[in-house]
């Protein structure tokens, strides 16, 4: 495969992920504008735009000013991450730049794929926003989540297993890991802040996440903040933990360049068993702060952030590896 | 007299009651037309002797008379041979403003608006369809193309869109016998071209001749003097070429060569898909050439260019996705299952070109080149271009890497070039050309510069090197200030320019603004020259002046295109 082309398919996998992201975080503040409060529904959008490394909107002096300004701020950011193009982190924006990855993968994209893809952006593209905002803001972003679903279980039984998936996929679950850490340390850090009001709910989160119903199994409907944190890092079943996207990175990589053929212990494989080590060896958890137990304690202070520059680095050594490499490596022996 | 009265109507009144009766599995319909043409085929008969047979006899005479009548019907049907008898469907139904004029060869009626034999079970199926359901016929086709994106791009000031290639539902149709003279007028027009680009490239015996004049070809911007002594794989210049074809009264002619770049291919392909998935039925009854092979073809033919040992790995080289017809670089590699190139994703090393994977660099041994001489290798060409490779060019020379089209075709492609093809092809076949070329005067000569100034009210002028229908005066639908400002251009570089008379293209039914109406149309078959020799694919892309009255058939000036279907003998 050309090494363009593995750009692009990873490339599409990011931004199919972002937008996905974005519109579960939107689809998350859209649903609460019907019942929650009016200061909770501000640092949830407080929540939302630092996840996106975005600046946030400055937090409401009281309850009141919150109560006064709440759906005219809702209109505004949420149409600021559905239909801005000028935005990055867009809904239009991202699946805008997974379709023109895809046009230039035309050749070696199955047509179902493509067709799936760009009939979902031009259906949003199409979208009124103001008159969906007027009748149910939620279910736009709600169709654009199913829209993605599909398109993801297209992908999934249509695509070959081959390089361009194993770039795809790779490019996922990168995205996934980077923002999975974004969110879990902007809703401890702000989001959740003990003793203080308004808090968001860790149900809510796992709501986020599609993990609701999983952790209520696997533990009980009472939601706690160590156990949601511990689950939503480490559990390997869990599509949208951080253990779970890195060992899917791990996999992935070596169906892509199998350790020892063309780069014996590579770059980019180093780096995938280092975030493997960082996410199991920290889960332990949290430090106990005082008496509280475990509920008070705190993460590894960092953690998030050293979590976030590895991926990072972890990006920039699978381009070099196999994007940009130099000529001279690349030359039949 | 009662009797010879009731004699005549009991032969019509047979012959009407034998064709619901009986002829319906043979005529495979029983219409209203059928019916009146069984009255008239017992009228016919009965009036010789009306007073001499018996009211039994003059049932018999009906009936047999129909018989006769109907099986010399299907014979002329079968043979594509027109009935003078059979009743018009012009004006009626859907054809309500489908005016005729004697000016222009309709594809689908003679001009006494009966259809043409070919046309008689279209013309009958469109006669019968209701306006809403070619509506959505017309817009499923549409939304089939925006879902699956093919498109064309064009680039504005500010920005590139994406548009849709407007397709019309309703097929245009050739004769087995009508395609076999194209076929061989456009191999013989490939033939002769080859040659001819391989003598300019050698040892230019056409122009010591004076077949061309020496300072049209080497002052031709396309003509590639780096070209010169490369041994080009069996002499194949041209692999790949695109002629379009028009018709007139005085029968099919060469309109314009297309030998550096052809591009529409992608778009017969789409268009043929879609009006098969539309109009199923009446594509099966007309027992239509497919097309659909293209892309196996068109791989069989590069393979054959390369002498690599093995298998040669193959790759279509692009511009990159601003391109305008990137669509269709990216549908032919993706159906021929090879890879879309750009310039940055090659490299050339050891006079061999190799691409970068992710896995390492693969050579490649055929380039199946979709961009301009100018934009392939910035060290022999435009050094200023971001598109090529470094050293393709010396690859190529070194004999280490086949690309199709040859660099330097574009001379075959010139309009200055275009007014000797007939004389290329006497001098090089010693043939008469099969298709005939437009008059064409040259404006490089005085007398061409006189005649086109003279008359430019009346004349197409076009540059030399255009295409796209883009800088070209089309004398009749221009304004005295145009032609005033075209007219200066012409004088300050006469070189550059020639004129032809307004073609009066031929007419084929389009469904527009909810009713058929006729347009302009041309066509562009495809060929395909390797090693095991030449192939015209039985199809085209027949592209329509949308906009009534308009004679300009291309895309990029308001047209679309419309499906080909040529038929088997």
């Amino acid at each position: 495969m050309l090494a363009r082309v593995a750009a692009n398919f990873y490339w599409m996998g990011r931004y199919l992920e972002r937008t996905e992201h974005t519109a579960r975080l939107l689809r998350y503040q859209l649903s609460g504008l019907v019942d929650a409060p009016a200061d909770e529904i501000a640092l949830g959008w407080r929540v939302v735009y630092r996840t996106l490394d975005q600046p946030a909107p400055s937090a409401p002096a009281d309850a009141d000013e919150a109560e006064v300004f709440l759906i005219a701020d809702a209109y505004t950011l949420a149409g600021s991450l559905v239909e801005d193009y000028t935005n990055p982190d867009s809904m239009i924006s991202c699946w805008g730049k997974a379709r023109e990855n895809a046009k230039q993968l035309r050749p070696q994209l199955p047509l179902q794929v493509w067709t799936c893809l760009n009939q979902g952006f031009l259906w949003l593209r199409d979208c009124e926003f103001p008159a969906a905002w007027r009748v149910a803001p939620a279910q736009l972003v709600s169709e654009g989540i199913d829209r993605l679903h599909l398109l993801a279980g297209v992908i999934h039984v249509i695509m070959p297993r081959d390089d361009a998936w194993q770039f795809l996929e790779l490019g996922r679950f990168v995205e996934r890991f980077q923002h999975q850490a974004a969110l879990l340390d902007n809703w401890d850090r702000i989001g959740c802040l003990t003793d203080h009001k308004p808090r968001l709910s860790w149900a809510d989160l796992l709501r986020v996440c599609s993990a609701y119903e999983l952790y209520c199994r696997r533990h009980t409907m009472t939601v706690r903040r160590a156990e949601v944190l511990d689950f939503m890092i480490r559990d390997p079943e869990v599509p949208r933990s951080l253990r779970f996207a890195v060992h899917r990175i791990e996999n992935l990589l070596q169906g892509i360049d199998p350790l020892g053929n063309r780069h014996p212990m590579a770059p980019p494989h180093r780096m995938a068993l280092r975030l493997a080590a960082l996410v199991e060896a920290n889960v332990g958890g949290l430090v106990p702060v005082g008496a509280g137990g475990p509920e008070r304690g705190q993460l590894e202070e960092g953690i998030f952030d050293q979590l976030a520059g590895d991926a990072n680095t972890f990006h920039d050594l699978v381009i070099s590896a196999y994007v940009d490499y130099p000529v001279a490596e690349g030359l039949p022996q | 007299m009662s009797r010879v009265n009731l004699d005549v109507n009991l032969a019509a009144v047979a012959g009407m009651v034998t064709v619901i009766s009986v002829l319906g599995s043979i005529l495979e319909r029983t219409d209203l037309f059928a019916i009146l043409n069984g009255a008239i085929a017992g009228l016919g008969v009965i009036t010789a002797g009306p007073s001499i047979v018996g009211g039994k006899w003059a049932i018999v005479i009906g009936a047999v008379s129909m018989l006769i009548c109907t099986v010399g019907l299907k014979i002329l049907e079968r043979a594509h041979i027109d009935d003078g008898l059979d009743a018009s469907v012009a004006a009626s139904g859907m054809f309500t403003h489908y005016h005729l004029d004697s000016r222009f060869f309709d594809e689908l009626f003679r001009e006494n608006g009966i259809p043409r034999a070919v046309c008689r079970s279209l013309s009958e199926a469109l006669v019968r369809i209701h306006a809403d359901e070619l509506v959505r016929i017309q817009d499923s086709v549409h939304r089939h193309f925006v879902h699956e994106g093919i498109t064309f791009t064009t680039l504005g000031k500010k920005e590139v869109s994406e548009q849709i290639i407007p397709i019309d539902c309703v097929p245009r149709i050739l004769t087995a016998a009508e395609w076999a003279h194209i076929e061989a007028g456009i191999k013989q027009r490939l033939r002769a071209i080859n040659l001819f680009l391989r003598d300019i490239y050698h040892e230019g015996h056409s122009l010591r001749d004076g077949v061309v004049p020496l300072d049209l070809v080497l002052g031709c911007p396309q003509y590639r003097v780096e070209m010169r002594g490369v041994r080009v794989p069996h002499d194949i210049y041209v692999a790949i070429g695109g002629t379009d074809v028009v018709r007139t009264d005085e029968g099919f002619m060469v309109l314009e060569d297309n030998m550096r770049v052809p591009s529409g291919v992608s778009y017969m392909l789409a268009c043929r898909a879609a009006i098969k998935r539309v109009l199923p039925t009446l594509y099966r009854e007309h027992r239509v050439h497919e097309v659909s092979s293209y892309p196996e073809r068109l791989y069989s033919t590069l393979v054959s260019l390369s002498s690599a040992v093995g298998t040669p790995r193959v790759a279509v080289l692009t511009p990159g996705r601003y391109n305008s017809a990137y669509y269709e670089h990216a549908f032919l590699a993706g159906e021929m299952g090879v890879d879309l190139v750009e310039g940055r994703d090659l490299v050339v090393h050891n006079a061999a070109v190799y691409a970068r994977t992710a896995s390492g660099l693969r050579r490649i041994d055929v380039i199946y080149r979709r961009k301009d001489d100018d934009f392939t290798d910035p060290v022999i060409f435009r050094e200023d271009s971001m598109l090529g490779a470094a050293g393709l060019f010396h690859a190529y020379r070194a004999g280490n890497v086949v690309m199709a089209n040859a660099p330097g075709t574009g001379v075959a492609d010139d309009k200055a070039v275009y007014a000797f093809i007939p004389d290329i092809i006497r001098y090089f076949l010693g043939e008469e050309p099969i298709l005939a070329n437009v008059d064409t005067h040259l404006c490089r000569t005085p007398d061409g510069l006189a005649f086109t100034l003279d008359n430019l009210q009346d004349l197409v002028v076009k540059e030399v090197g255009g295409s796209g229908g883009y800088g070209m005066l089309v004398g009749p639908q221009s304004t005295a200030p145009e032609r005033e400002a075209y007219a200066a251009r012409l004088r300050a570089d006469p070189d550059n320019f020639i004129s032809q008379p307004v073609l009066p293209l031929s007419r084929a039914a389009c469904f527009v603004d909810g009713s058929l109406q006729p347009r302009h149309v041309d066509v562009r078959p495809f060929t395909l020259c390797g090693g095991s020799g030449q192939e015209v694919v039985p199809g085209g892309l027949c592209r329509v002046a949308l906009q009534k009255g308009s004679l300009v058939v291309n895309s990029s000036q308001g047209g679309g295109c419309k499906d080909l279907w040529v038929l088997k003998a």
